[in-house]
């Protein structure tokens, strides 16, 4: 039997430069010198990270990985035969402020088979392992099939991963790490 | 199968706020899929996997100058290529060049940022320099002293990981209520060997059936 690393918390002290300056944060434009942009819907979802105290987690690092605008992964993997768009790789990296504030400026995840349109977080922060989740939209018809958000069986857990709409391109949703209004987590080890 | 509940790390006021308390959901099978995170991979130059210099003509970081080195294999044991390890850890006095480590007293060291890259190879062994960290108090209310640590986070090639390495023969690692939360019988696997007084090998095995796409 193979006995895998164990994880551990990233913190207190992840380098700020990694975060900041390395990955990409925003993949609604590709470069500001270029004027093309990703195919696709431009939104922008931001939220807080808060605690079991109702506290803001700041310097928190999220990352974001999804579906161009038509439901292509950008993964060797991903046969669909559905559409690259070279202009969109999917992966994204932010960093929560003072007060545990994230904004991810992208392109609306084409939908898939069952699946709705949906972002996967990875987040890291002082003081937790890795959590994994996944982050939906309000208005979208396949909320009701979607097989992720199908398996919260109760429904005030479930809307916990269903950012609301508060303008044209705009959601948000907080995300609670513990307590009151815990969003759920998913395993990824278990395959 | 039961679903895993993560452990909260004793005493670590940020673990007990943040560490959620529900059980993890499984996904359910129709939503299970390779598609891991796969970044495009920031390019690394090989001098950022020396941490004991801050830039060539500086001069050298203060502290034992180490060699971490290892192999990084997936759970079939295929290498893990060209995946980035981000590094960081202390100066030799504990401290972190970090704007939040404030409440330290150890000096900084000017020549010492404490923070690198690296790529792994084909054969997914990866090789850094950096200094030997020292332990640091991470609550003076209770005497908790973290002992010597690097930190990894490993992006790239199908995984994503990030873990903490400890040093052999260290007696604050028993102490150490965020390595106490490693269950016993995997505690040895996140202790480096040392292959040389100043090398130490860490190799690492890392969790998913998808990797090496890139
Ligand atoms: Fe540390």
């Amino acid at each position: 039997m193979t006995i895998f690393t164990p994880e551990a918390t990233l913190g207190p002290f992840y380098p700020g430069v990694f975060a900041l300056e390395q990955m990409p944060h925003d993949l609604s434009r590709v470069t500001p010198i270029l004027a093309h942009r990703p195919q696709g819907r431009p939104i922008r979802v931001s939220g807080r990270f808060l605690d079991a105290l109702g506290m803001p987690v700041p310097s928190l690092i999220v990352e974001f990985w999804q579906a161009n605008a038509h439901g292509r992964y950008r993964h060797p993997l991903d046969q669909s035969g559905r559409p690259l768009d070279p202009q969109f790789d999917g992966f994204a990296r932010v960093r929560t402020d003072d007060d545990g504030a994230y904004t991810f400026a992208t392109i609306m995840p084409g939908a898939r088979g069952a699946r709705a349109p949906h972002l996967r977080l990875t987040i890291f922060a002082s003081g937790i392992d890795r959590l994994v989740t996944q982050i939906f939209f309000d208005e979208e018809p396949l909320n009701e099939t979607d097989p992720v958000l199908c398996a919260v069986k109760d429904p005030d857990v479930r809307r916990r991963l269903v950012a609301k709409k508060t303008g044209d391109a705009e959601f948000t949703l907080d995300i609670v790490m513990r307590g009151h209004n815990e969003t759920p987590f998913f395993d990824d080890w278990a395959r | 199968m039961t679903n895993r509940v993560l452990p909260v790390v004793h005493n670590d006021r940020e673990s007990e706020a943040r560490t959620p308390s529900q059980p993890l959901l499984i996904l359910p099978s129709e939503a299970r899929d390779a598609f891991d995170p796969m970044p495009v991979l920031p390019p690394v130059s090989p001098r950022e996997a020396d941490l004991t210099r801050i830039a060539p003509g500086r001069p050298r970081a203060s502290g034992d100058a180490i060699v971490v080195t290892g192999r990084i294999l997936d759970e079939d044991r295929r290498p893990v290529r060209r995946s980035v390890l981000e590094i960081w850890n202390a100066n030799t006095r504990g401290r972190y060049s970090h704007i939040r480590d404030l409440a330290n007293p150890a000096p900084l060291d000017p020549n010492f940022y404490g923070f690198g890259r690296a790529t792994t190879d084909d054969d997914g062994v990866y090789r850094i320099r950096t200094i030997k960290p020292g332990p640091y108090i991470a609550r003076t209310d209770i005497g908790w002293w973290r002992p010597p640590h690097v930190h990894f986070s490993l992006l790239g090639g199908g995984v994503r990981l990030v873990t903490q390495m400890y040093f052999p023969n260290e007696p604050l690692n028993e102490k150490d209520y965020i390595h106490m939360t490693v269950p016993a019988d995997e505690r040895s696997r996140t202790i480096a060997s040392a292959v040389q007084p100043d090398v130490f090998q860490f190799d690492l095995v890392v969790r998913g059936r998808f990797q090496n796409f890139v």
